[in-house]
């Protein structure tokens, strides 16, 4: 009771605030007319009986400001009153208001929509239950790798998961997730196939993220017991909606994944997009039914082949810690249990294999988060530092107005404001300016995030990030803007409500020469020179990306990268078995040969920029051989694969149509194997051998080819080897074409009819020019670019803006005495250069400081830089020449306002 | 009184709330009543007095309603509530403990 009366109290006070102080002015006043009644009826007159009963009250304004305290609502008060006359003070100048909101809104959105994409990439939990209770195993970037050959720690075999998920402790429940590959699903009646993304899942992956179905059902353990046995799927909510238009009648459908029939037995929860970040799932198939959607491959029986990763759901009280050292004993334990015959030798894990690592699974898997965490993060610090310069901007502006308002101020102080509550007023114009930037900061985060992704990611339909702006999102856009208003807003106010009162106060004051004028120079100065600087870093930064970029593609390759198509297909997933096997590659290559305009045509297991690598443990003659080799980088090609893709060589000869099988076995190997291994020996005619299993094969070297970049475009190039997929025992992996021809574009659909004619349903996996690939590699690398150089642009304006306001500001101070030079005989030029002077030493200021900035910057990024050092003298020197430039510019106009002063004018009034 | 101190502030709220404990009265009769009683040894300033009811009335140990004087002027006027009886025997006990204590000291022999 007694708390609701005195909230009510609380309340009428705040919201009936002038009923309330009449009813306290009517009380004082009943009080003092009885005092006077009193002193009246005691024999005084009249008068004096009021003047004596106002002397005993003592102060009727203090007694009303103390009952005010009394109410205990004197925060909430003056802060309504702040905001009303900081609404009115910030319409009564439209201009700056729109100007300081607009900066703002740039700056605090650029650095909102960074954020958001990093929350959204690296920080946002999986929309599961109780994600911080999850347990990731694995290497949580290998979201769609597959290796064969070995056990491995950082993926997953199936008979591996099998061992951890039935034998585990610290576990309620151990998920297994892997690739689908390539999937085309054809929804039946006639339609095409089309492309989809899935994912294939053990049958508690549902119950152990605690996802549910909003139709049907998700998958049970019934669905790991059989291989080949449950033909179910479940569907994402998007993709029933995107797909299906959210029919109830989807379950039950069948859906025909690369070929096999499958029932749709649910659809998940909304918002619920699986496992991996960055490529949302719209299809969840169950672990047995893995060969039935990639036809030809068997994953499950096999102890090397890796391809899952794994979420646990930890038990209460298990620490992850525990599940880690689990999880590793577990793994040796199955290593020694079942070595010999499940697990031969020659694939157990080398002696220096790392250990599982089990990592925090809230926040799922994602191989786009190593790509991009990196560059978002120095994006980041750009748009901060382009944030700060357009701070310092508002503050001289800020600054600025203080001056003008100097006599309204002086006034307050002088009528008892007390200084803190005139700051805290001021700092209130500036907080709301900063959330009113904040506001309109969030609205063009949210065109602007999806428009980055858009420049990353390419053409897809499905948006690979959620950017709503939860929470975090707005969390930080609230804390910046508040930050930043502080930034700009306090030291402004303070100085503002530094006024001597009495020279202030003066009738005819206009711009005083007190502490609140040329006090404030200092200051102005300061900040276009900290502007300059950081500009300054900016722009060499920009300057560095932007050269990287020009040497990445311009980068020499080893070959004509302007003149391949590759073309990728899965004979393997079409069915072909054995004996088909054998003759296609040379029968397809006949048939590609003959599409006209490849001038050349061969083929390679590895590809081009494909993703995909192998690497055999090698010994070779001369070097002292080495138990399961020396892990070298391999590749089994076609014949002429190096005259076909343009690779000269620099030794012997290449890999020609008569090594066929039957034939002594011959590799060609590079230039860095030749130089690492057979260093000033000729290696032609040594032999290299492949180490186990089942037995060493001896190859002869034959030639040795220049180095090329076929996989990554940093970094040294490693020792390679190439054999004859001819006179290779197995079929590849992958089957990568490359054709050379003139015209790369108005190659790709005769090939794609070429295939048809081929064999309809050959699966083509991958048909672009090899120009349109490499750019796809450094398309992020061309996105920071391209971003540091418009910050950089951007911040180079601010400061120069601010560099013009106050050199406008010191023109104008100034005016009397130019005007007086002028009459005593100065000439235009001098008073021109007098003001360049100033000009140029608050931007050569600004460059010493920068310089030293710049280079311990580079510093930071010098691990993108390609081709060129962080210190590169020619971008920094550039850089500063630019800056120079625009400064001079900025301070020109002026200038040559200054030269065209009246000194008549300038005498009159100045 | 001179100047309120913390002590007195602490006593003028205990002899508000005994007043109004006889009867809702404005501040005027409040004051006017606590001079009566005390015969004239304690009287009210006006500084101390109007806070005090405000703060008291904050406190929610008094209730506030306008109503009207015997010569029919409107006054504000203040009653004590069921919390603030309360109030008024904690103080009451606390000040009988505090005065004691202060004779024990002050009368000893």
């Amino acid at each position: 009771m007694r708390s609701a009366d005195k909230v009510r109290l609380r309340l009428r006070s705040l919201f009936l605030r002038p009923r309330v102080e009449a009813e306290l002015a009517a009380e004082l006043s009943f009080h003092l007319e009885q005092q006077t009644a009193e002193n009246i009826a005691a024999g005084m007159e009249a008068k004096e009986a009021r003047r004596a009963a106002l002397r005993l009250f003592g102060g009727f304004t203090q007694i009303q400001e103390r009952c005010r305290e009394m109410r205990g609502t004197r925060f909430i008060d003056e802060l309504v009153q702040d905001l009303s006359y900081a609404v009115r003070t910030l319409r009564g100048s439209p201009a700056f208001t729109i100007v300081a909101a607009l900066s703002l809104a740039l700056g605090i959105g650029a650095n909102t929509a960074i954020f958001s994409l990093i929350n959204a990439l690296i920080l946002r939990p999986l929309a599961v239950q109780a994600p911080d209770r999850l347990v990731a195993l694995g290497d949580t970037s290998h979201t769609g790798s597959l290796s064969e050959g070995s056990v491995r720690t950082d993926i997953f075999s199936y008979p591996m998961y099998e061992q951890l998920r039935d034998h585990n402790q610290s576990f309620t429940g151990l998920l297994a997730s892997g690739r689908s590959g390539r999937l085309r699903v054809g929804t039946g009646g006639g339609a095409a196939a089309e492309p989809a993304r899935g994912r294939i899942v053990s049958g508690n992956y549902f119950a152990v993220l605690g996802v549910r179905a909003v139709r049907g059902r998700t998958f049970t353990a019934a669905e790991d017991r059989a291989p080949g046995g449950d033909p179910v799927v479940v569907i994402s909510h998007d993709y029933w909606q995107r797909r299906f238009a959210g029919d109830d009648g989807v379950i039950g459908r069948v859906l025909a994944l690369n070929g096999y029939p499958f029932t749709v037995v649910g659809v998940a929860q909304p918002g619920f997009a699986g496992d991996v970040v960055g490529a949302p799932t719209e299809i969840w198939i169950p672990l047995m039914m893995q060969s039935q959607v990639n036809p030809g491959r068997k994953y499950l029986d096999r102890w090397d082949t890796s391809w899952l990763l794994f979420l646990g759901r930890l038990k209460p009280g298990a620490s992850l810690a525990r599940a880690q050292a689990e999880a590793n004993a577990l793994f040796k334990r199955s290593l020694t249990t079942y070595a010999g015959a499940a697990i031969p030798p020659q694939i157990m894990p080398g002696p220096d294999v790392k250990p599982i690592e089990a990592s925090p699974g809230g926040a799922g898997f994602s191989s786009l988060r190593r790509q991009f965490s990196q560059p978002l993060l120095t994006l980041m610090a750009i748009v901060g530092l382009v944030l700060v310069v357009a701070c310092a901007n508002l503050a001289n502006l800020l600054l600025e107005r203080a001056v003008v308002r100097q006599k309204e101020i002086a006034v307050r102080l002088a009528l008892g404001a007390g200084r803190p509550r005139l700051i805290r007023q001021l700092l209130t114009e500036s907080l709301l300016l900063a959330v009113l930037g904040g506001v309109l900061g969030i609205l063009f985060a949210l065109w602007a995030g999806p428009a980055l992704l858009r420049l990353t990611g390419g053409s897809s339909s499905v948006m690979p990030l959620d950017l709503r702006p939860d929470l975090p999102v707005l969390g930080f856009t609230t804390v910046l803007a508040l930050l930043t208003g502080i930034a700009f807003g306090l030291a402004p106010a303070r100085r503002a409500t530094r006024v001597e009162l009495a020279p202030t106060l003066k009738e005819n004051a206009r711009t005083v020469a007190g502490s609140g004028g040329t006090g404030r120079w200092p200051v102005a100065k300061l900040l276009v020179v900290c502007q300059f600087a950081l500009s300054l870093l900016l722009l060499t930064g920009a300057g560095l990306f932007v050269r990287t970029l020009q040497n990445l593609e311009r980068l020499n390759l080893g070959y004509d990268r302007e003149r391949l198509v590759l073309l990728k297909v899965d004979p393997v997933a079409a069915g072909y078995t054995e004996g088909r096997l054998d003759a296609f590659p040379l029968q397809f290559l006949d048939r590609i040969k003959a599409v006209p305009g490849a001038s050349a045509v061969t083929y390679s297991e590895n590809g081009i920029f494909s993703g995909t690598e192998s690497a055999d443990g090698v010994s070779l003659e001369g070097t002292p051989r080495v138990e399961r080799g020396i892990a070298i980088a391999s590749d089994r090609v076609g014949p002429d694969y190096f005259q076909s893709v343009g690779v000269p060589l620099l030794a012997g000869r290449e890999i020609g149509p008569r090594d066929r099988k039957g034939t002594t076995l011959v590799a060609v190997i590079n230039e860095a194997l030749a130089k690492r291994y057979f260093a000033g020996r000729s290696p032609l005619g040594k032999h290299l051998t492949i180490v186990g299993p089942p037995e060493d094969t001896v190859f002869e070297i034959v030639g040795v080819a220049r180095d090329v970049r076929d996989h990554d475009l940093r970094g040294p190039v490693p020792p390679r080897f190439y054999t004859a997929l001819a006179q290779s025992t197995s079929f590849a992996s992958a089957f990568n074409v490359e054709i050379r021809t003139a015209n790369p574009g108005a190659l790709v659909k005769p090939l794609r009819e070429a295939v048809r004619g081929y064999d309809p349903n050959l699966p083509v996996e991958e048909l672009r020019p090899l120009s349109a690939m490499i750019s796809e590699s450094i398309n992020h690398e061309s996105l920071i670019t391209k971003l540091s150089a418009v910050f950089g642009v951007l911040a180079l304006l601010l400061a120069s803006i601010g560099l013009y306001g106050v050199v406008s500001y010191t023109v104008a101070r100034r005016a009397n005495e130019i005007g007086i030079r002028m009459a005593l005989g100065a000439s235009r030029e001098s008073v021109l250069w007098m003001v360049l002077r100033e000009t140029l030493f608050l931007a050569l200021a600004g460059v010493a400081i920068g310089v030293p900035a710049a280079l311990a910057a580079a510093r930071l990024v010098a691990s993108r830089l390609v081709g060129l050092s962080a210190h590169d003298p020619a971008t920094l020197a550039a850089a500063t020449a630019v800056l120079l430039a625009v400064a001079v510019f900025a301070g020109a106009i002026p200038g040559s306002r200054a030269t065209r002063v009246d000194p008549t004018q300038a005498l009159r009034y100045g | 009184m001179g100047k309120p101190s913390d002590l007195v502030q602490g006593t003028l709220d205990l002899l508000i709330l005994k007043t109004i404990s006889l009867g809702p009265m404005h501040g005027w009769a409040i004051a006017k009543r606590i001079e009566q009683i005390s015969a004239d040894v304690l009287r009210v300033q006006q500084g101390s007095l109007y806070p005090a009811l405000h703060r008291l009335e904050q406190q929610a140990w008094i209730a506030a309603a306008w109503g009207e004087t015997e010569t029919g002027r409107k006054a504000k006027l203040y009653s004590l509530t069921a919390a603030g009886r309360e109030q008024l025997e904690k103080e009451l006990a606390s000040w009988d403990r505090l005065s004691t204590a202060i004779n024990l000291v002050a009368r000893m022999a």
